[in-house]
């Protein structure tokens, strides 16, 4: 897996974090059942404070994306959904966007607002 | 490939792989030599698990015990100074060389000093404890000295990583993490098999040394089956479970990293943790496509790991991105 955290954005840290598992996890690219790096060699790894991947994983246990065992790290849970349709509805956003030439900030504004 | 620099250490490992082990089956030869005229004609070479079961010529003794472990060191002398350009090399080189030069060496002269005095090599005592002895010897002072190999001293590189080499669209202050387990289903399968054949064989034939002998055959599964490879900004680190063997790559010594088809049989004789073809260091647990990393001092390094493209192509970002400022 591939995690890239841009410290200049004003998304804080463990929420890019937790953002690119969630996309990895909706794209098949990590798998159920799949055990994610320790949070002590990802945070080596990204250079971030322990508690900033451990804040993250707990996010994503929350949601159910992960699952975090003793002695076993954290683990993908078993998605029942197929988000196929859901990448082509957001794939149908981002071409209508640019079509009429809405901002990005904008769009995902009022993507936002929607999911209130 | 062709301007690799010279081997470094080619003393120390003459010493150590050649040197040291040849002296020390030469002691063991003069050693054996001193109680040799209290030995029976025929001194018992084989034993069962009732006891001595077989006999043979002292000279055809010694031709076994001293010289396989003298080949071994042979072998192991000319890897060493031949291919030995990473530290991983020479230390397995030497680590064998020396842990079978004192492995043999306890076993043929323990073995023959408990026949001293007997008329007949087929009175000889059981040698558990001297197999044992020579097993746990061999694999201490062999690890020891492999420890105590000298390791590569850091050589850092400024040239910029070949502009064909492939990249990842990085943003300039960006971190990035790469992250990748690879296991090897059938290994651990075979092994495990293994095991428990043993274990069942220790209990039958209550032969405790077939129990050990699992042990450490399970031992080894854990440091060759599963391995986790991680690029960042520390570079490429390769660690198997039990933390050993590992290969880091720091970013600085990287030439570059390329994407591989990976046929271990062919390129590496096998699977696992292995010098190959083109004096390549390999941790190789399938076939297929891996990473490839050239680094400094002509050492090259083969990984398989599913999503290497992503891998190499962050290695040469991350790497490039330091010797650019």
């Amino acid at each position: 897996m591939l995690v890239v955290l841009d410290p200049a954005s004003p998304e804080p840290l463990f929420a890019q974090i937790g953002a690119q598992v969630r996309a990895l996890v909706s794209r098949g690219e990590l798998r159920p059942g799949e055990r994610l790096p320790s949070a002590r060699d990802l945070a080596g790894s990204l250079d971030v404070n322990l508690h900033t991947v451990l804040r993250a994983y707990q996010e994503l246990r929350d949601d159910g994306v992960l699952e975090l065992r003793r002695g076993r790290g954290a683990v993908v849970t078993a998605q029942p959904v197929d988000h196929a349709a859901l990448h082509a509805a957001i794939a149908g956003v981002v071409t209508t966007a640019r079509d009429l030439g809405v901002p990005p900030a904008t769009t995902l504004a009022l993507v936002r607002e929607a999911l209130r | 490939m062709t301007d690799r620099p010279p081997v470094p250490h080619r003393l120390s490992s003459t010493l150590l792989a050649l040197v040291v082990p040849l002296v020390l089956l030469v002691a063991a030869g003069v050693t054996i030599a001193t109680f040799a005229d209290e030995l029976p004609g025929r001194v018992a070479v084989h034993w069962g698990s009732s006891g001595p079961d077989g006999t043979g010529t002292l000279a055809a003794f010694l031709v076994v015990m001293l010289g396989v472990p003298a080949l071994v060191a042979v072998g192991s002398w000319l890897v060493a100074v031949r291919w030995g350009w990473g530290s991983g090399t020479r230390r397995i080189c030497v680590g064998l060389a020396v842990g079978f030069a004192v492995a043999f060496a306890v076993m043929a002269v323990g073995a023959l000093a408990v026949q001293t005095g007997l008329d007949d090599g087929l009175e000889s005592p059981r040698i558990d404890g001297v197999v044992v002895l020579a097993i746990v010897a061999g694999v201490v002072v062999g690890g020891a000295v492999a420890f105590l190999a000298p390791r590569d001293a850091p050589q850092p590189t400024s040239d910029r990583v070949p502009a064909d080499a492939p990249r990842l669209d990085l943003a300039p202050g960006a971190r990035a993490a790469w992250t990748r387990t690879v296991s090897s289903r059938s290994t651990a399968v075979v092994v495990g098999v293994t095991c428990a054949v043993l274990v069942v064989l220790a209990v039958a034939l209550r032969t405790p040394l077939l129990a050990a002998v699992a042990a450490i055959l399970a031992a080894l599964l854990g440091t060759m089956f599963v391995f986790r490879v991680s690029v960042d900004e520390r570079g490429l680190t390769v660690r198997s479970a039990l933390g050993w063997p590992r290969l880091d790559v720091p970013l600085d010594e990287l030439e570059q990293a390329r994407v591989v088809e990976v046929r271990p049989l062919a390129e590496f004789g096998g699977w696992g943790y292995r010098l190959g073809r083109g004096a390549r260091t390999g941790i190789v647990l399938r076939s297929g496509p891996g990473l490839e990393v050239e680094r400094t001092g002509g050492r090259t390094y083969v990984v398989t790991v599913d999503d290497a493209e992503r891998a190499v192509a962050l290695l040469n970002t991350l790497a490039d991105r330091r010797r650019v400022s």
